[in-house]
């Protein structure tokens, strides 16, 4: 069982570190266009706002239909791999990572962005102070992405499937676990979840204490 | 940095990731099955496959645990190959529109009806389970009694459905009558609290009883052909290929080879079988499935 | 002679605010003089300033830079436009590195060789008196050396126009009577200087002009013996 759990372990940040990659890659480009376009900005921040709070099972039934065989894109056959999971949570927690993306680079900006300019600094070197400057914020940013990736549920379970050695994640075999009456290992994955998000997290920091140094 | 070159870079990274990731894992055989959470909680679903893969190691089994209507809604939509089901009548219109077919009866056991030792509806030892939702009926239109149901479409709640439609009675919407909407464990957990009757699997009831979950639910009515819990496997139509074929194996398996190891399977642990196998007795449960899938 | 830095009929508002920040503004900056901006908190200074730095586009108006429609240019040609004026931001912003790095980033910027920016920047710190904080970090800086890096900054990169943003906030007696002469000597380069001030002793000490802005508008214009009545 202990072997199982590693495995399970294992296969959540693969899984999960892609889909926060992956939704970094644009949620960060995102958040540095809106940032630069107030009028964009006002329109869509508050909308991106709203969305960081969308359930995780409603983003699963989304793409489920999506992914489904009788679906539009049924046939790219996605459903129930781990992929689907990667793609869903990816787009699970862009609203979270662009929209505090968003006011780390808006603050960044109107510091460095202005000063980069001011100085005789033309947009590409303004564009590389802003983000050298906004690292530390943006890792929060990626760092709550994530977590909010590998403690989701809705999405690995509707198109994941919670298939065994193949897409369980931690969250899915809590909830089976649960279903089983078997609390205790239910807790015991639990905590081994509240770890290693603890553990990836003060990893991240130190990173950036050694980057200040 | 200019924006647009930002964006395409974006979507490069977004697109290289997606590729590697489509190409990982495509050399197994991967055979997607849907079935009732009740099912493949007991583990004898996972213990199946494990035996079938030391004679077929290139196959995965992928079971995806809903319940039983969400099972057979999702094998209609063409998300599965496969389906474990323990629910006849919602069977019998699948096969109907031609969803699944070739069903095969794999195994059966019986639900029961479990209740607080106090026992406020007088129903314990009642040999008929239909006789014994009606007392619980009346006990709860007396405020004496309550109800936990499922109520999630599953195999078990269309069985504790068909058995107040036997009864003559709706207990839906009725102040006594809970609904969970939930799993069979959380279910029985909200029963033991409430201190309230609940229909169960005898899979989940036994599990949950061993560990001390539940003490506050006893068996109160069991056996009889009218708590019968047939399980039975079908095949999607829809599914082809090499998938298809490892299905209509791993089902040959399941109702031919496996059956003895479904007799015994946790023998050892709870002292009394989990489920029965089919062999031998399909006639009887064929008769029985026709009974429950309401004529 | 045409002007360094034209402002024609300049109005702005910042999106969402509603509200006029500068109503109607003209104004010519020259090189080799002293222009100070006075006024009170939030009448428009540092709008007006930014302004006439290319960080806001004008809502309305025209920004003239050595007679080229700053804003209607593109490209190198508006990149080198830029170059040629700095804004300084009342509170100090440096980047990540040493005082030295700092006052060299300027040049950095305009692909200046490493080696020679910073030695140029060393020769500006130590003009200043300000050699011995070259190895800090920024975090080790009090706010008025901090404020006087990022002056230095500026005039390191040696734009023809400087544009400074309440230069003497932070700044301690000795500090500002050092600044004070540092932008006498820069008008004898001939580099153009605008101070906005809300500091009327400063404005009166070193200004060859004043102008007053109130509520957007400029309200005053002249020597400041004239503008700036004790």
């Amino acid at each position: 069982m202990a072997g199982e759990a590693l495995e399970i372990a294992a296969r959540s940040l693969a899984i999960s570190g892609t889909a926060t990659l992956l939704s970094s890659a644009w949620s960060v480009v995102l958040a540095y266009l809106l940032a630069r376009s107030p009028r964009a900005s006002r329109l869509l921040v508050p909308f991106l706002e709203a969305l960081v709070g969308i359930p995780t099972v409603l983003v699963g039934l989304l793409l489920y239909l999506l992914l489904s065989s009788q679906g539009p894109l049924g046939m790219l056959r996605l459903l129930y791999t781990p992929r689907a999971i990667v793609v869903g949570q990816a787009i699970l927690i862009t609203p979270l990572i662009t929209s505090v993306a968003y006011r780390v680079l808006t603050h960044s900006w109107s510091m460095y962005g202005e000063l980069a300019l001011a100085l005789g600094a033309a947009e590409r070197q303004a564009a590389r102070l802003v983000f050298s400057e906004s690292l530390p914020g943006l890792a929060a940013a990626v760092v709550m992405g994530f977590s909010r990736a590998f403690g989701e549920l809705g999405v690995a379970l509707m198109v994941g499937g919670n298939i065994r050695g193949y897409t369980r994640v931690i969250t899915t075999a809590i909830a089976l676990e649960v279903s089983r009456g078997e609390f205790g290992l239910a807790l015991s994955l639990g905590a081994m979840l509240v770890a290693i998000l603890v553990l990836v997290s003060l990893t991240l920091r130190f990173l950036g204490r050694l980057r200040e140094q | 940095m200019k924006p647009r070159l930002l964006v395409v870079l974006a979507v490069i990274v977004a697109a290289a990731v997606l590729v590697s990731l489509t190409q990982l894992g495509a050399q197994t055989v991967r055979v997607r099955v849907t079935t009732t959470t009740s099912l493949y909680a007991t583990g004898l679903l996972d213990y199946l496959e494990d035996q079938f893969r030391k004679q077929h190691p290139n196959v995965e089994i992928d079971f995806i645990a809903v319940g039983s209507g969400e099972a057979l809604r999702r094998a209609e939509m063409g998300d599965a190959c496969m389906v474990f089901v323990h629910a006849p009548s919602l069977e019998k219109q699948y096969m109907a529109r031609g969803a699944i077919a070739e069903g095969r009866i794999f195994a059966y056991n019986y639900f029961i009806i479990a209740g607080p030792p106090s026992d406020p509806a007088r129903i314990k030892g009642e040999d008929d389970p239909v006789d014994a939702f009606e007392k619980i009926y009346e006990a709860g239109e007396e405020g004496r009694a309550l109800f936990v149901s499922r109520g999630d479409n599953s195999g078990t709640h269309v069985k504790e459905l068909s058995l107040w439609e036997a009864a003559g009675l709706d207990p839906r919407g009725r102040p006594w009558y809970l609904e969970t909407g939930s799993g069979m464990g959380n279910t029985l957990l909200v029963a033991n609290e409430r201190g309230a009757y609940v229909l169960t699997d005898i899979g989940t009831y036994l599990k949950f009883r061993k560990d001390g979950k539940i003490p506050n639910l006893d068996v109160m009515v069991q056996g009889g052909d009218e708590l019968l819990n047939i399980y039975s496997v079908y095949l999607v139509p829809t599914c082809s290929g090499e998938e298809a074929k490892y299905a209509r194996m791993f089902a040959d398996f399941v109702a031919g080879e496996a059956q003895s190891l479904i007799g015994s399977y946790k023998v050892d642990v709870y002292g009394q079988p989990l489920f029965y196998p089919a062999q031998g007795k399909l006639d009887w449960l064929a008769e029985k499935w026709q009974e429950l899938a309401g004529g | 002679m045409s002007a360094a830095i034209e402002l024609r009929g300049v109005w702005h508002m910042y999106p969402g605010s509603g509200r006029w920040a500068l109503r109607d503004v003209s104004l010519e900056v020259a090189e080799g003089r002293i222009l100070a901006v006075v006024g009170p908190n939030g009448s428009g200074k540092t709008t007006l300033l930014k302004i006439a730095g290319t960080l806001y586009r004008p809502t309305r108006g025209t920004l003239r830079l050595w007679g080229s429609d700053f804003w209607a240019v593109d490209g190198d040609e508006r990149l080198r436009l830029r170059r040629l004026v700095v804004y300084v931001h009342e509170k100090p912003v440096l980047v990540r590195g040493t005082a030295l790095h700092n006052v060299a980033y300027g040049l950095l910027l305009r692909g200046a060789p490493p080696e020679e920016a910073l030695s140029r920047a060393r020769r500006v710190l130590e003009r200043m008196g300000a050699g011995e904080l070259a190895g800090r970090e920024r975090g080790q800086l009090s706010a008025g050396e901090a404020q006087l890096i990022s002056i230095l900054r500026a005039v390191a990169a040696e734009p023809r126009v400087l544009l400074l943003d309440e230069p003497t906030a932070h700044l301690d007696l000795e500090k500002r009577r050092r600044l004070a002469s540092l932008i006498r000597e820069l008008r004898g380069r001939g580099m153009g200087v605008v101070v906005a001030t809300h500091d009327y002793l400063l404005a009166r000490s070193i200004a060859d002009e004043v102008v007053v802005v109130e509520e957007g508008r400029l309200k005053a214009r002249g020597p400041p013996g004239e503008v700036l009545e004790v």
